[in-house]
């Protein structure tokens, strides 16, 4: 595999999958992942595929038990979130997903070509130089912007059939098209949304348990979710065309809005303006109060830096560390 | 004699049962004792302890077991629907095979003579002649029609002092055209019946119950029966249980058939009619015997041991050779 | 003509229901051939030629206490093709039956089964069971229960004959017999109504059968063996009461690959839209018993041979989801089966059947599946056999075995009339083959209907308990399976 899933690195998410930062402390948390040859002396059968490991059954209910509580401590632990999804998925949703994909003509295909998303297969310069409303264009601005490739997803190992293994490993690749497809922003909130969104889609038990960690983010966020996203994710999760069905790698020069249409998406309220919206409203009140200048300024930056509020500082903070992560991960790359 | 009883009762059916066996177990029976004369029906219901057994020696002169026209129109009444599968009758149409296998029972235990042994269905090779069959109150022709349609018999009388019941007889057996070679239907009462011949096998089925004098009656028939042949009947025992069955159940509350049907006073009991036998001379000492049997809702007729103290038993005497 | 029928045609003879005397009964015979306006009188009438009508009359004629009766038989279409049937080696039909022993038992007392040619007959003593959706799976294997192959104990769960061939036996049956029953056949009836009464005779609860060709037959008893649609079932006023289960069976003949190294099994899978089976067949040669809806069978008949080949081999292999998508596909379907199976996990033979190489051409047929049962079996002078008084969903085998089942019990209750010197036409004749059928036929097609609503669901609650049950039963506990197995070699 191109893919260089190094465990030993164990890139993690702050909120999606997505393995960012290593964080090599964090990894004891939980003894055998990296080797999991040793995690059981019991008899195991020989693997389904190439990185395969079979799990017996109380060894897939403790992983699923554990990286639950985990990841919903430290939602940042994007390595349990996905050792979560493939501990759960089985043994029902992912055969019905893979089911789904297989009554789908362009799932089927996908099934049978079984195509992977890679920085080899996809190239990224040319996404760049699509239209900006293109799907391939959105795609690849959230790949700069977040800084990542698409190369660091991690492999699937605990699914025992090799197609549904597969079918875990796309839904995971694909997951930035999602994104873009939505346009929900790679902030907490939108992630938490987007999982309701796949889980009403894929019917996948880790993206619909993730629904819980809307329980650790702040009040307003949360009522925000309950009231506006949540209700937009089932609906259109539920009645849009299975996401896993689409060819992506097919539809990089097609309109993002047509291809909502085609789906049958409808664009959710833009959470990246509302939070915006909220903080400068939160501003003028302070603003009023302490500081009339910066109601005439259009540089939020510096706003921030004037008047930092203590979510923004929470932001901010967290920027901060996805950039330092960021940077490992391209040192890492690099190696 | 006792040796011959012993004999034919050991290769009977359990249910049946021989005179000897039966000597042993019960004393001499009662019946005798009491009524000698036919009781009108307003007296019998006066008094309640009145019951009419078997008659040991006629009231009447003349010989005759007599017919008693209240039990002619009741019989007029159940005419139309005789043969209505699912009508009153049904009961008796269900124990129909019954009586033929007792029937058949009792001659494989002997026959005239020159008669031809029932070998079964398909045979018969080198028969003589064919039985002949007198069935005494044949009534719409239940019996009758049956035993005129199994391949050795050669000629059945059926005999009714009702002519509405026989004109049921009569319309029914057309819709068989086998029947009309062996089969005649003539009404009369077997009194006044004069045959110019005795049969092998006379059929009482359902009869000595509705008669004023059985012991009568049943004499009158025996001077038909040629030596050999038999006496074939059955009949109800007078108990509690019949009763029960024959007149609250049958007829009173499920109304199974018309009240009036049965006179419980006039059933005559097993030991009855087994000491009656047992006391005419020339009779019973080459076979007689008895089977009880019980209908069972959802199951039929079934010979039961010993239910013939209880409901209904056929009872089979052979006139010596 | 109503005048007419006031005379009948009176031929003493002709009314002996006992008469030891064949050329007597001859003579009757050639009297029928006759086109008469006027009805001749037979014992019994027998509506329909097919395997169960054809039963009844060789074992009316063979059992002892029925054998002297004057029986006549009515079929449209022509036996002389079947009478005339000559089998090659190399083809076997597609409408096969499978007979279980009891049926076999009986078939052996009434002489057919010596005229059954046993080369073309393939017996099985395993079964193997699963459903399409979980892979939870029954195995009937008597040999396995019993621990090995025993000496002396008839582990046979079925026999498989072709219609044609077991209709060819019964017609070389009837041939034997001394009293043969008048066949009447390339003839339909036209009508049925009731006698007249005459000087003699009062047939106006006689059946009076017309038929096609003019003549006219009374009988003492009309047997309807006429199929789902039965006439006779319709004259005599009986409603039949069930549903069309919308599917319909597709039936073909095929080669499979070398199977001489494993035991001839049976091969039943429930797909929510029907059980597909293959049945074994002398040789190399299966068929196939396939339900499921007309479009899909419409679709199946339509595909090239390698394609149609391709699909049943999928059905036994590839998941609901596959096999449903297949039936999108007009062509290709080899080459999509061929990487489906290559992802795919399924069993080796003999868990699954050997692989299908070709179909036999012209043998892909189908045929509508219903249920239905009719209320009563008997009227007055009326008796139903087989599917004329019950139509089961082929999925167990045990429509004809039914039907057979059915001609005996009403065949012992004639011959016990007749000893007891009843009328074979009337009720009290008849009520005991009721009495002892109609609970015994209501059950299994209860049974046989719940099975296809129960394996009708993809998915809830009663797939997993379906497959619980199927474990349950797997597992012999109780000794549930061996129950199960010797019932189904009686019943």
């Amino acid at each position: 595999m191109a893919t260089p899933t190094s465990t030993s690195l164990a890139h993690t998410c702050t909120r999606c999958l997505r393995s960012r930062t290593p964080q090599l402390s964090r990894q004891l948390y939980l003894p055998a992942i990296s080797n999991n040859r040793t995690f059981s002396v019991l008899h195991r059968p020989p693997p389904n595929y190439p990185g395969h490991v079979p799990l017996k059954l109380p060894e897939r209910l403790f992983l699923a038990a554990g990286s639950a509580i985990i990841s919903l401590i430290d939602p940042r632990r994007g390595d349990l979130i996905a050792l979560l999804g493939e501990t759960t998925a089985q043994p029902y949703f992912i055969y019905r997903l893979r089911d789904r994909m297989l009554k789908h003509p362009t799932g089927r295909r996908i099934l049978r070509d079984r195509p992977r998303i890679t920085s080899q297969s996809l190239s990224l310069p040319y996404l760049r130089s699509l239209p900006a409303n293109t799907i391939g264009a959105t795609y690849v601005s959230w790949l700069d912007r977040e800084g990542v490739s698409p190369d660091t997803r991690s492999e699937v190992r605990y699914i025992d059939d090799a197609e549904c293994a597969y079918v875990m490993q796309r839904y995971r690749e694909c997951h930035d098209f999602y994104h873009a497809i939505t346009g929900l922003p790679i902030v907490r909130e939108g992630e938490i949304a987007l999982k309701v969104f796949e889980y009403a889609n894929t019917g996948l038990p880790m993206t619909g348990l993730s629904a819980f960690s809307t329980l650790t983010v702040k009040k307003d966020e949360r009522d925000r979710l309950l009231s506006v996203y949540f209700p937009w994710a089932i609906r259109n999760g539920w009645k849009a065309e299975s996401l896993l069905n689409v060819y992506w790698e097919e539809v990089l020069e097609k309109d993002v809005q047509e291809m909502r249409d085609q789906l049958g998406i409808e664009v959710p309220p833009d959470l990246r303006k509302t939070r915006a919206e909220i903080r400068k409203k939160r501003r003028e009140d302070k603003g009023g109060k302490v500081n009339t200048v910066a109601a005439t300024t259009t540089n939020e930056v510096v706003e921030e830096a004037m008047v930092e509020t203590e979510a923004e500082r929470e932001e901010r903070e967290q920027r901060e560390i996805e950039r330092q992560a960021m940077e490992i991960l391209e040192r890492a790359d690099r190696m | 004699m006792l040796g011959r009883t012993l004999r034919v009762g050991a290769h009977l059916s359990p249910s049946y049962r021989s005179t000897a066996l039966r000597k042993l177990s019960r004393s001499s029976p009662i019946a005798n004792a009491f009524f000698q004369q036919p009781v009108s029906r307003d007296a019998r219901h006066n008094s309640t302890s009145a019951y009419q057994g078997i008659g040991g020696s006629p009231g009447r002169p003349t010989g005759g077991g007599g017919v008693d026209p209240v039990e002619v129109s009741h019989f007029d009444a159940l005419a139309s629907s005789w043969w209505d599968a699912q009508g009153p009758s049904r009961l008796l149409h269900l124990m129909n095979p019954m009586r033929i296998d007792f029937a058949k029972h009792c001659l494989s235990m002997g026959i005239p003579v020159e008669a031809t042994t029932d070998a079964g269905e398909g045979g018969g090779e080198g028969s003589s002649r064919g039985l002949t069959v007198l069935d005494v109150g044949c009534g719409g022709g239940i019996f009758s029609e049956s035993v005129a349609r199994l391949p050795n018999t050669a000629k059945v009388i059926g005999l009714d002092p009702s002519e509405q019941v026989l004109g049921v007889a009569r319309a029914h057996a057309k819709k068989d055209p086998t029947l009309s070679e062996k089969l005649q239907y003539i009404n009369s009462s077997i009194d006044d019946y004069t045959p110019d011949h005795q049969f092998d096998l006379i059929t009482l089925f359902e009869v000595v119950e509705h008669v004023p004098y059985p012991a009568a009656f049943l004499q009158t028939c025996m001077r038909h029966v040629r030596p050999g042949g038999w006496i074939v009947l059955s009949t109800i025992a007078r108990t509690w249980s019949s009763w029960m069955t024959t007149k609250l159940i049958a007829e009173d509350l499920l109304h199974i058939v018309p009240r009036g049907t049965h006179d419980w006073y006039k059933y005559i009991n097993e030991p009855e009619m087994r000491s009656f036998f047992e006391k005419q001379h020339g009779w019973g000492s080459q076979g007689m015997l008895s089977m009880g049997c019980l209908y069972v809702p959802g199951f039929g007729w079934k010979a039961i041991k010993g239910s013939e103290d209880y409901g209904n038993y056929f009872f089979g005497v052979r006139r010596d050779l | 003509m109503r005048r007419s029928l006031l005379h009948l045609p009176i031929k003493r003879s002709a009314w002996a229901i006992r008469t030891s005397n064949v050329a007597r009964i001859a003579a009757t015979r050639s009297f029928a051939s006759e086109a008469s306006p006027n009805p001749e009188i037979y014992d019994i009438v027998v509506v329909g030629g097919g395997p169960v009508g054809l039963t009844l009359a060789a074992s009316l004629g063979a059992a002892r206490a029925t054998s002297h009766l004057k029986v006549a038989l009515i079929e449209g279409m022509n036996l002389a093709s079947i009478r005339d049937w000559k089998p090659t080696p190399d083809y076997f039909a597609n409408r096969i039956v499978s007979l279980i022993p009891s049926t076999v038992k009986l078939l052996k007392e009434t002489g057919v089964w010596k005229h059954i040619k046993q080369e073309r007959v393939q017996s099985y003593d395993g079964m193997q069971v699963w459903d399409g959706m979980t892979d939870a799976r029954v195995e009937f294997d008597w040999n396995k229960l019993l621990g090995g192959r025993q000496e002396g104990v008839d582990t046979t769960i079925a026999h498989m004959v072709e219609n044609i061939h077991l209709s060819h036996g019964l017609l070389q049956r009837l041939e034997e017999l001394a009293v043969k029953p008048t066949m009447i056949d390339k003839t339909k009836v036209e009508k049925i109504e009731y006698g007249q009464l005459t000087e003699e005779v009062d047939m106006r609860d006689w059946p009076i059968v017309t038929l096609s060709n003019g003549q006219k037959l009374g009988a003492k008893l009309l047997i309807g063996a006429d199929g789902g649609s039965s006439p006779v079932r319709t004259f005599a006023g009986i409603e039949s009461r069930g549903w069309d289960y919308n599917r319909h069976s597709m039936v073909a003949t095929f080669k499979i690959e070398d199977d001489s190294a494993f035991p001839k099994f049976a091969y039943q899978r429930f797909l929510p839209s029907g059980p597909v089976a293959i049945l074994p067949l002398p040789g190399n040669f299966a068929n196939l018993a396939w339900s499921t809806t007309p479009e899909k069978v419409a679709h199946l008949k339509s595909l090239a041979p390698e394609d149609f080949v391709a699909m049943v081999n999928a059905a036994f292999r590839l998941s609901y989801t596959d096999i449903d998508y297949l039936h999108n596909l007009k062509s290709g379907v080899v080459e999509e089966t061929k990487w489906r199976e290559s992802v795919t996990k399924y069993p080796d033979p003999p868990t699954i059947p050997m692989r299908i190489t070709e179909v036999l051409e012209g043998t892909r047929a189908s045929f509508p599946l219903k249920m239905k049962h009719a209320d009563r079996y008997i009227g007055e002078r009326i008796a139903l056999v087989g599917d004329a008084a019950h139509t089961i969903h082929p999925m167990a085998g045990q429509g004809l075995n039914a039907g057979v089942g059915d001609v005996y019990s009403l065949v012992k209750s004639i011959a016990d009339g007749i000893s007891h010197g009843q009328d074979i036409g009337s009720s009290f004749t008849l009520e005991p083959y009721q009495s002892e059928r109609y609970l015994p036929n209501n059950a299994l097609l209860g049974f046989v209907d719940k099975l296809h609503t129960l394996y009708g669901f993809e998915s809830g609650p009663l797939v997993p308990l379906r497959s619980l049950g199927v474990e349950i039963i797997n597992q012999d506990w109780f000794g549930l399976k061996k129950f199960l197995m010797s019932q189904a070699a009686k019943s």
